[in-house]
């Protein structure tokens, strides 16, 4: 057997497995807990009281409740790539060979050198980091904040990438319920009669709530036979889904949700092709929030001290996984439910050391109960508590009245009330309002189709609880349209709950308000003092409420302290805002899928495999893979590749897969105005059979896009964008004909996926062509001129467009088949080109055919450009109106100052030349006042054998010939170089005609 | 002078690896791409919603859809895309945009989309579990009835699902994704479809 | 969020691109540089109900017209854009 006995385990009875024991490691120790355990609970069964040292003081600290509002009891949990840190031992499930650490401790949990911080904790108070750290500014981020956060915060995380998956679903219902006490299945056995579609989450791996705990009665059965009962119902309804270890954690607009479902965390790792966690969102018709309440602690000195724990959770232990956090218990209580904690000690066989209540009047049934008991019930309120890490030991109490007790106790049970869980209703700026009954907020102004119900809704009691989660059950369905009849309600009685508010008890040493945040009462006191009195700003200069559990435990108890000092009531002082998520949810289940290789959807082009069985070098474009280059045996890099690539083409002929091109079939008797309209120059007179060259401005002035379009039919044009703007242009494209010219008979469809497109280019381009096109297609330069644009034949009998276009000065075309034939199309243009070294090539070729031959593409058409600046003023229509058009004359638009595109080579020809560079006139001290433009595009030639480029250059055109300066500051590089026509090859545009 | 073979070949050729694919044993989700088909957009032009109407009524027998539906025929499926627009889904040649591009002339504009798109089947026990990560549409029984049809999106992908008539008692979801996005969205199907058992298969029936 | 689509029906915020004011027309050709400039950047900041501009990109395509709350984010009108219902007009 390992590990010793679970000295603190009941020998019957609890929520557990006793068949089914589990060993597992806390801080490399061995302990036993059974199926059913959480970590918590185990740890409790087997006497361990402290779990980690606190945040700023390094404090013992031990387990306070029992729930995922948890703020003492955070672990590492597992180990290596799946550790994870500040999870909550009190909602993790013991699972076999289960490791976890405690955190911030060094070297280790009992002798924590930090806890020197103790002893300068007088200077810890609110603020301290921001009144002591203030200068020299420049220590700040080298010295102070990185030794500030090795003495703070809490667990390590995993620092490599976590092996498991995540995914992300979407889930619809009529009804959602959050929580699964009394008022959840209430709610959902009326939505479910209701016949309405049900989800119910519950975050627990056990469904019942506080009934697990608390039991009861219910249609005259014990709690325990209700839930079975109420289960099997359900389970036969048509449309009720019950989600487990799943926590709703966020409501956001329209009835849409957020769930986290923990599907194998209560596991070692995730069974074969499982998922670890996955992320839902539910959209909801109606949403009942049975989110239950959480019992707030009184605030007093020592209240951290392990062994202080919250009364409710105390009895969860006890009473759910038969397992005592303590063997003589005190209990500290301001109301009528503490007492509850109690009953189940004295069944449980425990000794009552005392109780403490600060209600001047006791019941006389628990005035009885102690007689019987043998305890005595004191009058007053905890003032300290003596004890550390070995846990509680003495409890000082004042008494009403002024006089003093000492109680002896290995734990205590603390009750200052519940407060409703109103988180969800909060969600959408809902501010809760106070209910002065229970001395508790309690849900207002919840998104719409919320509603909670229960203890949730301030109403605690469990016939209350059930008759109000029916009612809301019902209801809601009815609203989502679910009429049939719901039934009667589940009854039972409803327990006294009357209490006196008690925040704070003034007593010597440290009392905390939010544990994980080691915020003391002092501290709300400070920032009170010092003038931070409104909640957002107390939080914020305290850091009160910020840690991990958003404040569960302390937030209430931090305004109620700051509402006394500051002379105001609770309701004046009013709360923080509320803000998802409800718990901490990890970034890997937001990603879900999307992550490494699938961090977003790829396109591939209908070349792509062809490509990758050619070894070609692929380049993220947006969502798609391009070939760059395609390297051969032998190429030392990639510009032995491109240079290869540039001078086939030039030399003979090459071809490139252009199908990433947006690609708009625009159809209708009105094609050609629509186009008049969304292109500076004219379309409309483009005769069948040909392509023009178009540019688009945005409204504004500036260039938008450009590309070619053919007419292809009277009423029906095909058109080019870029590769980048191609959704964005069709975007704009719908918008102008939805919006702007629904006068116009036009219609547009995508075909950008339809067709496989390919530039054809070099001198060979025609012989290439002849090999492929049926031969009685014409393709001499009268036949199929420059510009040209139909269908032809090709061998074989399929049908393809031509396009005599050209991109980088050759003699080219550029030839489209229906997707499918696409790959084949490759194929053989290879064999039939295999005669004249036909070579495949890759965008970085194509780029510098481009920036040889001068046209402008994405670092051109930048967004600041106009058509002028691009030298291409004169294609603007001066007959018709278009888009863009009088925001382009603007002044500053047309000023004779302007950036334009002009080329750029470096003086020394042996220089390379960067883009991004700035030019300055020659001569002159680099700075802003002088900066004339920049390098946009380079390349080397290898047609002009240097490194050439384009730039934005003030007054460019004009300044032909012109040398000057370009100082590049990111690379540390100075050098001369001349301006000049931007087009390297063949000014005159013979290649591409001929 | 050489001999070209103009081979179809579609998008997810190698990445459709027929068989069994993710958890062992009964699979859950069934997921076959339908290999050969026409798809035709038709687009009413200004003002001619009627007569493309009466068209589409002329040559299939049924009206074409004017909501998010699928009409079957017995040689075509007819389905919504738009507001006043919807896809023709046919196979061998029998209403190719050739075939049918007169039926709608004057009243309709005809985009061939019959390479753009790959077709997939999803059925299963698990087939709404499994679309449940890839679609923010609701596919209940009685939200989404067969013959019911949404223009929407998988993984920021556009895509038309529709669906089918019942196979051996279980809904069958049709979707058409664009044909550049298809081997992604293959994959991201395959994980969501993993953890209950995948049969993966090819079919050049409708 | 979600939207109701007059054609798709309610669909998640996803499917959706926003561009922005519904409000300001594109002027006649003759307007002249200072109704253009106004039309191209001068906008309400509303605090309240607003017509705004949505494009159903991730569904049908349809350029709608939404009324939403800026404050609530409520929506309570969604309409199309003039030309969505073009291929109807004089029947």
């Amino acid at each position: 057997m390992v590990g010793g006995p679970q000295t603190h385990r009941l020998s019957n009875g609890g929520l557990i497995d006793r068949s089914a024991p589990l060993s597992f490691r806390f801080d490399g120790k061995t302990f036993v807990g059974y199926q059913g355990d959480t970590l918590a609970s185990a740890l409790v069964a087997n006497g361990v009281k402290l779990v980690g040292r606190s945040f700023k003081y390094h404090r013992p600290r031990g387990i306070l409740t029992a729930g995922s509002e948890e703020p003492n009891a955070l672990v590492e949990l597992r180990t290596g790539a799946r550790r994870e840190p500040n999870t909550k031992a009190t909602t993790a499930e013991l699972y076999e060979g289960l490791e976890a650490a405690s955190q911030n401790r060094w070297p280790s949990l009992r002798h924590d050198f930090m806890a020197v911080n103790q002893l300068f904790a007088p200077i810890f108070v609110a603020g301290f980091y921001y009144k002591t750290f203030m200068w020299p500014a420049k220590f700040w981020e080298a010295i102070y904040e990185p030794a500030i956060r090795r003495a703070a915060g809490l667990g390590r995380a995993a620092g490599i990438a976590d092996p498991d998956h995540y995914d992300k679903a979407w889930a619809h219902c009529d009804v959602l319920i959050a929580g699964s006490g009394p008022a959840g299945l209430a709610a959902a056995l009326a939505a479910g009669r209701s016949g309405a579609r049900v989800i119910l989450c519950e975050e627990d791996f056990a469904l019942g709530g506080r009934l697990l705990a608390d039991g009861g009665t219910i249609d005259r059965l014990p709690a325990a036979d209700w839930i079975s009962r109420t289960l099997a119902e359900l389970a036969a309804l048509p449309d009720i889904r019950i989600m487990t270890r799943t926590t709703l954690f966020g409501v956001y607009d329209g009835g849409t949700h957020g769930a986290i479902e923990r599907v194998n965390d209560h596991l070692p790792s995730p069974p074969e092709q499982q998922v670890r966690q996955r992320l839902w969102r539910i959209v909801a018709k109606r949403c009942v929030v049975a989110a239950g309440a959480i019992e707030r602690p009184i605030v007093f000195a020592g209240n951290d001290t392990p062994g202080v724990m919250m009364a409710s959770a105390m009895r969860t232990y006890v009473t759910r996984y038969a397992a005592t956090p303590a063997r003589r218990v005190a209990l500290f209580t301001n109301n009528e439910d503490g007492w509850r904690t109690v009953e189940t000690a004295l069944d449980a066989g425990l000794q009552i050391a005392a109780v403490i209540d600060a209600r001047a009047e006791v019941s006389p049934a628990h005035r009885s109960l102690a007689s019987k008991g043998g305890f005595t019930v004191l009058n007053g309120s905890v003032s300290g508590v003596e004890g550390g890490k070995d846990g509680v030991k003495k409890i000082s109490v004042s008494m009403t009245g002024g006089a003093r007790a000492e109680v002896e106790a290995d734990g205590l049970a603390v009750s200052g009330g519940w407060n409703p869980a109103v988180g969800l209703t909060s969600y959408h700026r809902g501010r809760p309002k106070w209910r002065g009954d229970i001395a508790a907020f309690v849900p207002d102004g919840a998104p719409p189709g919320m509603v909670a119900a229960g203890a949730a809704n301030g109403d605690f009691g469990l016939g209350a609880c059930l008759r109000e989660g029916f009612a809301a059950g019902a209801s809601a369905a009815r609203d989502a349209g679910r009429n049939r009849k719901a039934g009667a309600a589940p009854v039972a009685e409803d327990e006294a709950y009357s209490l006196t508010p008690l925040w704070h008890v003034a007593g010597k040493g440290k009392a905390f308000v939010d544990y994980q945040h080691d915020v003391t009462a002092s501290d709300v006191e400070l920032a009170q003092r010092e003038g931070f009195e409104s909640v957002e700003h107390l939080k914020r200069y305290t850091t009160l409420g910020m840690a991990t559990d958003q404040g569960k435990t302390s937030n209430i108890a931090g305004l109620a302290i700051m509402a006394a000092v500051s002379g105001k009531s609770i309701p004046e002082t009013g709360t923080t805002i509320y803000r998802p998520p409800y718990v901490p949810v990890a970034i890997g289940a937001f990603a879900g899928h999307h992550r490494d290789e699938t961090f977003h959807a790829t396109r591939l082009t209908p070349s792509h495999h062809w490509a990758v069985e050619q070894g070609a070098v692929f380049v993220d474009t947006g969502l798609w893979k391009r070939a760059q280059w395609y390297p051969r045996a032998g190429e030392k890099d990639w510009l032995d590749s491109v240079t290869r690539e540039v001078k086939a083409v030039r030399g003979g002929v090459g071809f490139c897969d252009v199908s990433t091109l947006g690609k708009i079939d625009v159809h209708g008797p009105d094609a050609g105005a629509f186009l008049d309209r969304v292109y500076i120059n004219t379309f409309s007179n483009l005769a069948v059979g040909k392509a023009r060259y178009g540019l688009m401005l945005r409204e504004d002035g500036l260039v938008y896009d450009d590309g070619t379009t053919s007419r292809l039919a009277e009423d029906h044009y095909f058109l080019t964008t870029t590769t980048a703007k191609a959704g964005l242009v069709m975007q704009h494209l719908e918008f102008c004909r939805q919006v702007l010219f629904p006068e116009l008979d036009v219609q547009l469809t995508s075909v950008s996926d339809q067709w496989a497109q390919f530039s054809i280019a070099g001198p060979k381009t025609r012989d290439l062509l002849k090999e492929i096109v049926d031969p009685a297609e014409d393709l001499s330069n009268e036949g199929f001129p420059f510009m040209g644009a139909r269908e032809v034949a090709l061998r074989g009998g399929i049908k393809a467009r031509l396009f005599r276009i050209s991109f980088s000065g050759e003699m080219a075309f550029e030839i489209s088949v229906p997707a499918r034939y696409g790959e084949a199309l490759v194929r053989n243009l290879m064999l039939a080109g295999k005669q004249f070294g036909v070579t495949p090539y890759g965008t970085e070729a194509l780029g510098v055919m481009r920036v040889e031959k001068g046209h402008v593409a994405g670092p051109e058409l930048n967004g600041t450009t106009t058509a002028a600046d691009l030298g291409l003023g004169k294609m603007m229509s001066t007959k018709k109106d278009f888009i863009g058009r009088v925001m382009a004359g603007r002044e500053a638009l047309v000023a004779p100052d302007r950036q334009v595109v002009v080329g750029i080579k470096p003086t020394d020809k042996a220089r390379r030349l960067r883009s991004g560079a700035h030019i300055i006139p020659k001569g002159q001290t680099p700075g802003p006042d002088n900066d004339q433009g920049y390098v946009t595009s380079v390349c080397f030639s290898p047609t002009l054998d240097q490194w050439i480029g384009l730039g934005l250059v003030e007054r460019g055109r004009e300044r032909i010939g012109e040398i000057v300066h370009a100082h590049d500051p990111l690379r540390g590089e100075d050098y001369d170089v001349e301006l000049c026509n931007p087009v390297f090859y063949d000014p005159d545009g013979g290649r591409q005609r001929g | 002078m050489a001999e070209f073979s103009w081979e179809v070949r579609s998008p997810l050729e190698r990445a459709l690896v027929a068989g069994p694919y993710g958890v062992r044993g009964d699979a859950g989700v069934s997921l076959t791409e339908i290999r050969s088909f026409d798809l035709i957009q038709v687009m009413a032009r200004r003002g001619k919603a009627a007569d493309m109407a009466e068209a589409a009524r002329a040559r299939f027998g049924v009206a074409a859809p004017d909501a998010p539906k699928a009409v079957g025929t017995p040689d075509a499926t007819l389905i919504w895309s738009g507001p006043d627009q919807f896809f023709v889904l046919s196979k061998a040649g029998k209403h190719s945009i050739e075939a049918v591009g007169s039926a709608f002339a004057g009243s309709a504009s005809l985009s061939d989309q019959s390479h753009a798109r790959v077709l997939t089947s999803v059925s299963g026990t698990k087939a709404r579990a499994m679309l449940a990560k890839l679609t923010s549409i609701d596919l209940h029984q009685g939200a989404f009835p067969i013959g019911a049809a949404a223009a929407t999106s998988m993984d920021h992908t556009s895509v038309t699902l529709w669906r089918g008539d019942d196979r051996d008692g279980q809904a069958v979801f049709n979707l058409l994704v664009f044909a550049t996005f298809a081997e992604s969205l293959w994959h991201t199907m395959l994980d969501a479809a993993a953890e209950y058992g995948v049969n993966i298969g090819h079919s050049d029936e409708l | 969020m979600r939207i109701v689509c007059p054609f798709c029906g309610e669909r998640e915020l996803g499917e959706f691109t926003y561009l922005g004011d519904a409000k300001p027309a594109r002027p006649a050709a003759d307007a002249g540089e200072d109704a253009v400039f106004d039309y191209v950047y001068l906008r309400d900041n509303v605090a309240g109900a607003m017509s705004e501009h949505w494009y159903h990109g991730g569904g049908c395509r349809a350029w709608l017209k939404v009324t939403r709350n800026t404050l609530t984010h409520e929506i309570s009108a969604v309409e199309p854009a003039a030309g969505v219902g073009a291929a109807k007009v004089g029947a």
